[in-house]
């Protein structure tokens, strides 16, 4: 028995499962294969997945800023989390998708319902948003004319429930911690933009086909996208963080590369993290308009992309264009 | 499409793989990879037989089927067994062609030291029947008796004396 075992004995392999998982994802993605089940549940089926998956990946957004708290201060509204610089969080496919959604541990009630709209122009947009819309004055050839949407402020409140959490638990045969008791019933009040997004599409083409069914993830993208917002807030009515974080990122769900990512962060009640799906993107430090900025790039080489805080706003320029000229418009914002 | 619309798309990820799937994906990869790696001994390889019996898994088997764990065992030591066979043709084809270009018959001292490699061993797996060399490849990547029968659709009472023969056959493979 032996013998054939130290013949066939190797080196245990070092896997990085999440990794393995996000380039699985991928394969399916572009090589569009679907899982046997998928047929018979029909497109209604997946139209519902589409916005749970949407949901539980902005749940994830907001439970990752919620992680971000600092003080444990005693205040009846704490203001856990104001970003005032941003951190470059290199994320999977795998932790997006796994995180458990905000829904199972408790009752998010919108008081203000996130409800893009557009706009004619760049007055009405500086108007309805409450901003000074920056615009930019150097642009790539070949760029038409900009079309304005308007995200409005948007508030949320989130219940945490501990009997919510058994059920979800239970009903995907998973045993989170249990929640601890001063969390149980304890509300997170979360605000997130106005938010202003004009879009340029490439003035030698007509708009393509909606970006839901094209092959290539730039199919139906505008050429250029510039955005900015008021970064999310999150404000506690008194649960600490430290409470927040450690039961939070020890969910089933949570990688313990994310989680340790997270921790990491120095200033956390003021970073907010810019989640770099590592499969897919790298990211750099950038200065842009005097302060530091990052700079993602796809591993495609098509896509750029730049985000940068300055005085209180969230600032971010992508498109199908080169990093130069990305960092160009970026730069060229007024 | 309008700007809206845009927005929402941006931030709606795509159907992408049900989470059930992803569960049997985190729970299974690392011991799929292993049986993988026992028989190619090579880590990258491995991965890259994974990646396809996951893909080929989920192309026709519900994430939820009971038989999920033992159909994904089989499937990496057949998938592996593949993948080192046609290594084995390639390097037999370049060892051919290698002589017949130095006009130059092969060192038996040298053939005789390099027998008992890493190499030499997975060539003798290779050469063994499909099923026995599938039984060495999951008996030492650590299934059970029991585990192994629900992969290769064995009687559990007849792994003990298929296990013993294939290693058998495996030492004399070896030993040629």
């Amino acid at each position: 028995m032996s013998d054939i075992e130290d013949m066939l004995s190797v080196p245990e392999p070092k896997v990085d499962t999440e990794r393995a998982l996000a380039r699985l994802r991928a394969r399916v993605d572009a090589e569009r294969i679907a899982p046997v089940n998928r047929g018979a549940s029909g497109p209604r089926r997946i139209a519902v997945n589409v916005w749970v998956r949407a949901l539980a990946a902005a749940a994830t957004i907001a439970l990752v800023a919620t992680l971000l708290t600092a003080s444990g201060l005693a205040e009846t509204i704490l203001t856990i989390f104001e970003p005032k610089q941003l951190v470059a969080v290199p994320i999977t496919v795998g932790d997006l998708s796994g995180a458990p959604s905000f829904d199972a541990y408790g009752t998010l009630t919108w008081t203000a319902q996130p409800k893009p709209y557009d706009v004619p122009d760049k007055t009405t947009a500086a108007r309805e948003s409450g901003m000074t819309v920056l615009v930019p004055s150097d642009l790539p050839a070949g760029i038409g004319a900009a079309r304005y949407g308007v995200m409005p402020k948007t508030t949320a409140t989130f219940t945490f429930s501990a009997e919510k959490t058994k059920q979800a638990a239970a009903a995907q045969q998973r045993t989170p911690p249990p929640m601890p008791a001063n969390i149980d019933g304890s509300k997170l009040f979360i605000t997130g933009g106005p938010a202003v997004v004009a879009y340029y599409d490439d003035g030698t083409k007509p708009s393509g086909p909606t970006g839901a069914t094209g092959a290539s993830p730039f199919t139906g993208m505008p050429k250029l996208i510039v955005a900015q917002g008021k970064p999310p807030v999150v404000q506690s009515d008194g649960v600490t963080v430290e409470q927040l974080q450690s039961y939070l990122l020890a969910q089933p769900g949570i990688s313990p590369q994310l989680a340790a990512q997270i921790r990491a962060i120095k200033d956390p009640s003021s970073t907010l993290p810019v989640p770099i799906p590592v499969d897919m993107a790298t990211s750099k430090k950038v200065t842009v308009q005097g302060v530091e900025g990052i700079f993602v790039g796809d591993s495609t080489g098509l896509g750029s992309a730049v985000i940068w805080q300055k005085d209180g706003i969230v600032y971010g320029v992508a498109g199908t264009l080169t990093e130069q000229q990305v960092l160009a418009v970026a730069n060229s914002l007024r | 499409m309008e700007v809206a619309d845009r927005l929402r798309l941006a931030t709606a990820p795509g159907p992408g793989v049900p989470p059930a799937f992803e569960d049997l994906f985190r729970r299974e990869y690392q011991r799929v990879v292993a049986i993988a790696h026992r028989v190619v001994a090579d880590a990258d390889e491995a991965e890259d037989v994974a990646q396809d019996v996951f893909v080929s898994f989920y192309r026709k088997h519900p994430a939820e089927a009971h038989y999920a764990a033992p159909w994904l065992y089989a499937a990496a030591a057949h998938t592996a067994l593949n993948v080192l066979r046609s290594r084995e043709r390639r390097a037999k084809r370049d060892v051919v062609e290698a002589h017949r270009r130095e006009d130059q018959a092969p060192d038996p001292a040298q053939a005789a030291e390099t027998a008992e490699t890493a190499s030499e061993v997975r060539a003798a797996l290779a050469r063994l029947p499909d099923r026995s060399a599938a039984l060495l490849a999951l008996r030492y990547s650590g299934l059970s008796y029991e585990e192994i029968a629900a992969a290769l659709g064995l009687r559990h009472s007849s792994i003990g004396t298929l296990l013993r023969r294939a290693e058998d056959a495996f030492r004399r493979e070896v030993a040629r």
